[in-house]
């Protein structure tokens, strides 16, 4: 009776080793990915710092340059608050451009909802938010500029 | 005289206009593909753009695709990947249609009214018609718009990864317009 070959039987459980690890180390992965959330964006660093007013005008004069450089960053916007709109249980602010009319409003992460509403029109605000990008609005028809889980710089 | 009198009445006219077309950039949209099996695709945006005009019937929304913000990295980023949304192409969705049973809807008087609104919905560059009812209240010069319905994904030519996302994607619309 044969009692086998001990070395195949080593690289049998080697084997049996790698595929274990790999399962386990890829099931942390996809555990990582699928609970991974959005960092606090008062946490996390700017990728440009700038005034309202001649951000608008470089969306306006180039949309397609602006949505390049700047969609998707994490970008701190200086300006004064020219509109405050009710959002659900929170709100939105606006900067508007008053020559224009074109706009950057800010919709606001859940741990900055409370300090939002305390906001006013005519305040000179300090926000940094992702920005979603602009768009020529066929129903305003200005350039509108979208910030989304955006935090008030202190 | 005549001059004052056209003026006069052209400055009415305009805000007349005005007057008719109520607005609002912070209506807020929700998109709910999530299945039994997965929880994470669903996203609100909170700036997108709203109108209707009360004399006509009309009502507009256009909504940035990038500002629908999701709770998790991932799925935002296929979201507005090119096998999916391909936001980079298609940057907004658009919704025109008009109140189809006006006449029941009173603006000039505070009140909950039920309309019935019918329109085309783009989406990822393709058009479909869209038929739903929405809760219209109306609070003096102020309109709050509400409405639900659902989409099909495959319709627009979006995939449903595998099953991951549900195909039946219901959007929600919530309007305070002035």
């Amino acid at each position: 009776m044969s009692a086998g070959n001990p070395s195949k039987k080593s690289t049998l459980k080697k084997i049996l080793i790698v595929i274990g690890i790999g399962l386990v180390a890829a099931a942390a992965v996809a555990l990582y990915i699928f609970t991974d959330t959005f960092d606090d964006t008062a946490t996390q660093k700017a990728a440009y710092t700038v005034s309202a007013n001649p951000f608008i005008k470089e969306f306006e004069k180039d949309n397609a340059l602006a949505n390049k450089k700047y969609t998707e960053q994490i970008i701190t916007v200086n300006g004064r608050i020219s509109e405050i709109e009710a959002a659900d249980t929170t709100v939105n602010i606006k900067m508007i451009d008053t020559t224009t009319g074109s706009y950057i409003i800010f919709a606001f992460q859940q741990q900055d909802a409370a300090e939002a509403k305390k906001l006013k029109e005519g305040d000179s605000v300090s926000v940094k938010g992702s920005c979603s990008g602009g768009i020529f609005s066929e129903i305003l028809e200005v350039e509108s500029i979208n910030f989304k889980r955006s935090s008030i710089n202190k | 005289m005549k001059k004052t009198t056209f003026v006069l009445a052209l400055a009415l006219l305009t805000g007349a206009a005005f007057a008719q077309k109520k607005t609002t950039t912070s209506a807020i949209i929700n998109f709910d593909a999530t299945t039994p099996a997965d929880a994470l695709p669903k996203a609100e945006n909170k700036t997108a753009v709203a109108a209707i005009d009360t004399k006509k019937g009309t009502v507009s929304f256009e909504a940035v695709m990038k500002s629908f913000a999701f709770g998790n990295p991932m799925i935002q980023e296929h979201f507005n990947g090119p096998k999916w949304l391909d936001s980079e192409k298609f940057p907004t969705a658009v919704f025109k249609g008009t109140i189809t049973n006006l006449g029941e809807v009173n603006f000039d008087a505070d009140g909950t009214y039920k309309a019935n609104v019918t329109g085309d919905l783009t989406i990822h560059g393709i058009s479909k018609p869209v038929s739903t009812t929405a809760d219209i209240t109306v609070s003096g010069k102020n309109v709050t718009a509400k409405s639900e319905f659902t989409i099909k994904l495959d319709s627009y030519a979006v995939g449903n990864a595998g099953g991951k996302v549900n195909n039946d994607t219901k959007i929600s619309v919530v309007a305070e317009l002035k």
